[in-house]
């Protein structure tokens, strides 16, 4: 494959109701600093928007950020992305979410949830790694 | 030795002669002891040295020493009692779950000790949307689904309106308090005896530093606020129409100085716009509050406020021609800042919200809200929030915070703090000043340029370790589960059965009045003979919700976008 | 790999987006999807829309997605944006996202990168015009962040060619680039409730009159005002894009292709018929690779004859190929480029066996002068040298 084309596409949007966007615009610059196209919303994505969006944008992984409670509608998301599908996008997500919860949305299929203090290097590398293994699978399908 | 030319080309002696000569002998023995050191400078860019005497002191901090609480320009206080008269506010802010919900929790905190309300309602109603048009998972989460007036009521219920304060936390067009005057009307409850402040007045912070609140565009939230003020000064007199919010700045990381000077730039622009309605300054600028965060630097957040004090005095007075005294007051509001608070080793930030109370209230504020230690977690839980009204009386009772007023008055460091901070205070006001003043500022994006690159220095000294944050750059430990308090949900099945009610309330509704109601609503927004608030009280009567006042506004007036720059 | 993936055609949304993702991937399967999308291109209109930062561009385009929904148009919206020089990445696309019509069916909205190579820019983003008009868009919008020269050229891959300008220019109206007001179909000043806009609009209508007159002399260049943010304007300047397109406007970008396409033709044969009549190419063995217009590139197998008497490739034989390339490239337009100055360095050596590749383009043309530049690579990809040569021009060859 040629390796011009590895440039990892990535979302980054919020859902639900929460309007702070400093820590997905700070995760949106770290990406960009770290060689990736980052296709960035304002909040207050409706799902199917977020469905849209990855699916015109053709992107590999799509980060949400949620801060408040917004994490809850995430499994509804997984759903509309599966049935839109774009089940092969690796999913995350970042904020603040509790222990109880981060077991419910792996099981939804979020790829991995990043807490408050990760560190951006490890974000990012994981994020890249991700991408790399959406765009294997497509190739080989 | 230098000896002032002044003094002894008169043939005086030097009244500080002593003093120089034993600082000077400080400066040999400090720099022997310690040698070089790079110079401190506080988070609004004034330098910090390791010893203040009275050498620090010009000619502008002794004349300033004379100025007594109570009067202009009202740095130790804009009273002449401050606390030992009246101490400040305990107004905690609480939000969650069902009407019902947060009544019992507002009966709670009141019967220990708070004295004044206010209402946090859900993200839900923050973005305009009705329950029935929400996300079930969303719904009182993180504040109260308050939708209609008689959820107000049902909310309020126990609480005398006419006797209790009582702040709304709801932005442009003010729904909340539309909904909190139709039930103290259908109580019987005079609206002239009603206090209370719209936390959420201050459009301009919110397009710039708290998109959350920012619901309708710019053009029509400031029309929006002129019909507020003049409503409210007309029927709702002792009515707050105007909080000017420096705390979204502060928080979106503007300096201390910058969010002073912004918020004095917003309140005089806002005052401008309502003599441009042909209102005289006295009749609106008394009711003007102030909203402000308290950071953990200590001693610049208290000359940050009686440097505020200072300037808007004379803006008061001399920009906008107040005559009457109760304008030149700046009467404030404070929160604790939740941007100093950490998730890691949350019981920490007990000590956190403590420090940054302290500074309040020797800062002279009129009324306060500490934060619940778990409040970077999540939203604050029973107990956090007990403890923070506890914070406040220990600071008041045990340690005696109120018997003296401005004691920190006289300070050599403080007073020339106060000054430092006035000049930086009064420069960015001069900024601001020159892009035509803070709406054309704003709508310029000058001032979240500012803020991004005070946010963006104040993160390199975290991430260098410049600046420490205990539990997160430094002294870190392995997390103790144990501590992390439960997150709160609300009851699903009782959130349920509130949207059923509520729904099965929409369509017992009278549908004619409900149209009328909003549709003269529309109208009034094209007409700029009349009040839009006015209408929106109307329609809360006529059994609208909130959605449908929200939506009908934004068409009407435009959606508030806002711009997300990376 | 099929060329047209399934549902293109019809416009089915995954299908579009797969096949753009396609273009910017990577030349074999871009040049194949090209060949296949042909056919069915010539129905989409291609807006350009140009002019500095702070012009207020993704408000007017916001409010002329508005206006085209409302007149029941699917509009595809290609938005450009440079990626940081420093890392390669970017951020994309939360501009054009500003509004509620990105959540519209009937738009579709791509960002696109510039990768570093904004003059490559121009033909991906012509391809993605292409998708866009091969699945059945009634309108194509190419939005680009700045109003620079490379911009310009991503500006020529529409049909009609829209440059916003803010109002309150004043003297920097004389400062905008000659070659935006060059292309310009249609002169836009937006936010015209701000004051000086009539001003600046009369000045624009000035420099118009000192263009020369384009290629469509038919068309007059309008002059418009518009306020984006209450709607006022946008209906008419819709009316003017459409009557552009009637006029002369859509299907033009297709036919400059072809013109490009037969220019860019010519200049390979010329470049191909050189090398081969050259005696000292022919005699070093150096083989011809690729021509165009102000490019060549040219190869050489080392032998032993190409070695010194170090072992290693003889430095005049990587000179002499360095300067085949130049020598074709700047011979490339016919007209007769006469070398007078050239220098080299030596990176790497070279040794027998190794492939090497030269090759040459253009930094700088003027009336007399042009000015080149050949990287000489080896068979890993490495660059071992680096080559600068200046021509003197004169009349063409008869």
């Amino acid at each position: 494959m040629n390796t011009e084309t590895l440039i990892p596409k990535v979302l980054i949007t919020k859902v639900g109701f929460d309007g702070h966007d400093r820590g997905s615009r700070v995760v949106a610059a770290a990406l960009r600093d770290a060689g990736m196209e980052v296709i960035y919303t304002p909040p207050w994505q409706e799902i199917a928007n977020v469905v849209k969006l990855a699916t015109e944008e053709d992107v590999d992984v799509i980060g949400i950020s949620s801060l408040a409670t917004d994490h809850l509608i995430v499994p509804k998301l997984m759903t509309a992305l599966r049935a839109g599908g774009l089940g092969d996008v690796a999913v995350v997500v970042g904020g603040i979410v509790p222990d109880e919860d981060e077991r419910m949305l792996l099981d939804a299929g979020v790829a991995r949830v990043f807490h408050p203090g990760t560190a951006l290097a490890e974000i990012a590398g994981f994020v890249r790694e991700a991408a790399h293994g959406v765009r294997a699978r497509r190739a080989h399908a | 030795m230098n000896k002032p030319l002044d003094n002894t080309l008169l043939g005086r002696p030097d009244p500080l002669a002593g003093l120089r000569d034993a600082h000077v002998r400080w400066q040999h023995d400090y720099a022997d002891q310690i040698g070089t050191e790079r110079e401190a400078v506080n988070r609004s860019g004034v330098a910090i040295k390791p010893l203040y005497t009275a050498l620090d002191w010009d000619a502008r901090t002794h004349a300033g020493l004379s100025a007594m609480p109570g009067q202009p320009p009202y740095t130790r206080g804009i009273y002449a009692t401050m606390h030992r008269g009246r101490t400040w506010t305990q107004r905690q802010l609480i939000g969650l779950g069902t009407p019902q919900d947060y009544n019992a929790r507002l009966l709670e905190v009141m019967a220990q000790g708070a004295d004044a309300v206010s209402l946090i309602p859900c993200n839900s109603v923050f973005r305009g949307v009705d329950m029935d048009e929400s996300h079930i998972e969303l719904l009182g989460t993180c504040g109260t689904v308050v939708n209609t007036a008689e959820h107000m009521d049902r909310a309020l219920q126990g609480v005398d309106l006419a006797r209790t304060s009582c702040a709304m936390n709801d932005p442009s067009p003010f729904t909340l308090l539309a909904f909190m005057l139709a039930a103290a009307r259908k109580r019987g409850t005079d609206w002239r005896a009603i206090t209370g402040t719209s936390n959420q007045s201050d459009y301009l912070s919110h397009y710039v530093a708290n998109h959350m609140f920012f619901r309708i565009a710019l053009p029509g939230a400031r029309r929006i606020l002129g019909d507020h003020i003049a409503f409210c000064q007309q029927q709702v007199p002792k009515w707050n129409p105007m909080s000017v919010v420096g705390q979204h700045m502060q928080q979106a990381g503007a300096t201390p100085a910058q969010a002073v000077a912004f918020t004095i730039a917003t309140a005089i622009q806002n005052a401008q716009d309502c003599i441009e309605r042909g209102m005289a300054p006295d009749d609106f600028l008394p009711r003007f509050t102030f909203f402000f965060d308290i950071s953990i630097s200590f001693f610049e957040e208290i000359a940050k406020f009686r440097a505020a004090r200072r300037v808007w005095a004379a803006v008061a007075r001399e920009r906008l021609g107040a005559r009457d005294p109760r304008s030149w007051r700046f009467k404030f509001h404070a929160q604790t800042s939740g941007i100093d608070l950490t998730r890691q080793q949350p019981l920490n930030n007990i000590a956190r919200v403590t420090v940054q109370a302290i500074a309040g209230i020797l800062g002279g504020l009129q009324s306060l809200h500490t934060d619940a230690y778990d409040e970077a977690l999540s939203c604050p839980s029973e107990q956090g929030a007990r403890i923070a009204v506890a914070t406040q009386n220990i600071l008041r009772e045990e340690a005696h915070l109120t018997d003296v007023i401005d004691p920190l008055g006289g300070s050599y460091y403080v007073e020339s703090l106060t000054d430092r901070m006035q000049a930086e205070i009064e420069r960015v006001l001069a900024q601001v000043d020159d892009a035509g003043g803070m709406y054309r500022a704003v709508e310029a994006g000058l001032v979240q340029r500012m803020i991004g690159e005070s946010a963006r220095q104040f993160q390199r000294r975290i991430d260098s370790g410049e600046q420490t944050v205990v539990g997160v750059n430094a002294y870190r430990t392995e997390e103790d589960a144990s501590a992390r308090p439960i997150n709160e949900r609300p009851d699903r099945a009782a959130m349920q059965a509130h949207i059923d009610a509520f729904k099965a309330y929409k369509a017992g509704r009278s549908q004619g009045e409900v149209l009328r109601a909003l549709d003269a609503l529309a109208r009034a927004a094209g007409d700029p003979k009349d009040n839009v608030f006015g209408r929106v009280i109307e329609a809360a009567q006529a059994g609208c919700t909130h959605g449908e006042i929200v939506a009908t506004l934004r068409r009407e007036l435009g959606f508030g976008h806002v711009q997300a720059m990376v | 790999m099929s060329p047209l993936p399934k549902g293109l055609l019809a416009g089915e949304r995954q299908a579009v987006a797969r096949s753009i993702s396609r273009v910017e991937h990577g030349q074999a399967a871009a040049a194949a999807l090209r060949t296949a999308l042909a056919p069915h291109l010539g129905r989409a209109h291609v807006l350009g829309i140009t002019g500095a930062p702070g012009a207020g561009k993704s408000t007017l385009v916001h409010a002329l997605l508005g206006e085209l929904l409302a007149n029941g148009r699917r509009i595809g919206v290609v938005a450009v944006d440079p990626s940081s020089p420093i890392s390669g990445g970017a951020v994309l696309g939360d501009r054009v996202r500003m509004g509620e019509h990105g959540a519209h069916p009937d738009v579709f909205i791509r960002s696109v990168a510039s990768r570093g190579h904004l003059g490559g820019l121009s033909r991906t983003t012509g391809d993605i015009v292409d998708v866009f008009d091969a699945a059945g868009f009634d309108t194509v919008i190419v939005e680009t962040v700045g109003a620079g020269q490379s911009e310009v050229e991503i500006v020529k891959v529409a049909d009609t060619r829209i440059v916003a300008c803010p109002p309150g220019l004043g003297d920097e109206v004389q400062a905008i680039k000659a070659g935006i007001l060059e292309i310009a179909d249609i002169l836009v000043v937006t936010k015209s409730d701000l004051p000086g806009a009539q001003s600046t609009a009369r000045d624009l209508k000035d420099m118009l009159h000192l263009r020369a007159a384009g290629a469509d002399g038919d068309w007059t260049v309008p002059v418009l005002c518009t306020t984006a943010s209450t709607g006022e304007g946008v209906a008419q300047l819709l009316a003017r894009i459409d009557e552009h397109a009637a006029a002369s406007g859509r299907g033009r970008r297709l036919a400059a292709r072809a013109i490009a396409e037969g220019q860019a033709g010519e200049a390979s044969q010329r470049v191909a018929r050189l090398a081969i009549t050259d005696p000292f190419v022919r005699l070093l063995g150096i083989e011809w690779v690729s021509g165009s217009e102000g490019a060549a590139a040219v190869r050489l197998v080392l032998r032993d004859e190409h070695l010194n008497f170090n072992g290693s490739c003889h430095g005049g034989v990587i000179f002499a190929l360095a300067d085949t390339a130049f020598g074709l490239a700047s011979n490339s337009r016919g007209m007769l480029a006469a070398g007078i100055d050239a220098h080299i360095t030596y990176q790497r050596a070279a040794s027998a066996g190794d492939t090497l590749l030269a090759r040459a383009t253009e930094v700088s043309r003027t009336r007399r002068l042009a000015v080149y530049r050949v990287d000489v690579s080896d068979g890993d990809g490495r660059v071992i040298s680096c080559f600068t040569g200046t021509v003197y021009l004169s009349t063409p060859r008869a």
